[in-house]
């Protein structure tokens, strides 16, 4: 049952990534670092910097509902938000950049009759985590994926986000005995 | 009859390129927000971001034309400019210019790979973005943000051209405004 289960997730996970096959979630860990000695966290100072794009450079509405968004699943993982001395700073960094999608028109000596090559809006959340006392970085979370049309429109936009953020923390080491 | 077709079809995809890039527009608005609680509004200072291009920042007629545009914007909407009072609103905006890139679909079209890789051949272009924000002015918090988005080509010597794409952008833009509750 056992290996028949596991052929069911890999599966699973395989569908769901070419379901998206335009997103990719990764992160990082400190070596030997274990997110689950933190308990509370503050958002560490804003970084005054373009994202690329001037419909997102000091958009509030934009900013806070990525916050929101990061707020709710570190709660959801048994983080609290700290009035003074927090155990993490927590930062991020949004960015858009164009990139081409060759739809198979690179390819060697191929013929290409149905190849439709486009340019596309690609956007790029990264979420750190910060130990607030030795101010290393102890873990950073990412997505990039394409955008295309989502900016313009606020609830798609907003969605995104929501679900972005989701697969960013969802990669955080779960606490060991401990359900979360 | 053949080269007639043939004919057509370049001039279709020269208008086709030439209209590659078509204003776009947007917004975002904050959540809840009850705009008849605002009644008048006067310009700000922009922030730092998002940048502005010099050419646009410093261009008089765009400035005259682009703020004759808003205030007949936000008149029609029963906003009125207050100069001598504080403003219930403040309205700054920034004329971003940045350089993009499309696929050459002239090129694209003889796609045909005969050697160990080929690139998509793309062309660039310098695409304006026009941001109008609407501040609460005691709070100054972020109310509204609206933007167009289209090539900047034949505009920036242009002033008919400026003046009509300023005009489309404005009202493209303003049709997102939230009308009041």
């Amino acid at each position: 049952m056992r290996p028949f289960a596991r052929v069911t997730v890999a599966v699973a996970t395989a569908l769901a990534l070419a379901g998206c096959a335009t997103t990719n979630t990764r992160s990082f860990m400190e070596r030997g670092g274990d997110v689950g000695r933190y308990r509370t966290y503050a958002w560490g100072p804003h970084a005054v910097q373009t994202t690329g794009d001037p419909r997102l450079d000091n958009n509030r509405i934009f900013q806070e509902r990525v916050e929101a968004a990061v707020e709710l699943q570190l709660a959801a993982r048994g983080f609290e938000k700290a009035v003074e001395g927090p155990d993490l700073l927590v930062r991020y960094y949004t960015s858009v950049e164009q990139q081409v999608n060759a739809d198979g028109a690179d390819r060697p000596f191929v013929s290409c009759e149905g190849c439709r090559p486009f340019v596309f809006d690609a956007g790029t959340i990264v979420v750190d985590l910060i130990d607030a006392r030795s101010q290393r970085l102890v873990w950073r979370g990412w997505e990039e994926g394409s955008i295309e049309g989502v900016i313009d429109n606020q609830q798609w936009m907003e969605k995104r986000i929501d679900q972005t953020v989701a697969r960013i923390i969802e990669q955080l080491p779960r606490r060991i005995g401990r359900v979360s | 009859m053949t080269r007639l077709i043939t004919v057509t079809i370049a001039a279709v995809t020269a208008l086709w390129i030439a209209g590659c890039a078509t204003m776009t527009v947007g917004s975002h608005v904050e959540r809840g927000l009850n705009v008849s609680q605002y009644r008048t509004y006067d310009w700000g200072f922009p922030d730092a971001l998002p940048i502005s291009d010099p050419r646009l920042e410093r261009d008089p007629f765009f400035q005259d034309h682009l703020r004759g545009a808003v205030e007949k914007a936000m008149a029609v909407r029963g906003f009125a400019w207050s100069t001598d009072q504080p403003p219930d609103l403040l309205l700054h905006y920034h004329a971003n210019i940045t350089e993009r890139i499309d696929v050459d679909r002239l090129e694209a079209r003889y796609g045909y790979c005969v050697t160990e890789g080929c690139s998509v051949p793309t062309i660039g272009y310098e695409a304006g973005t026009l941001v109008l924000d609407v501040l609460d002015a005691r709070t100054n918090r972020l109310l509204w943000r609206g933007w167009a988005q289209d090539a900047v080509k034949g505009m920036l010597n242009n002033q008919d051209t400026m003046a009509r794409q300023i005009n489309e952008a404005v009202a493209r833009m303003f049709a997102e405004f939230p009308k009041p509750l």
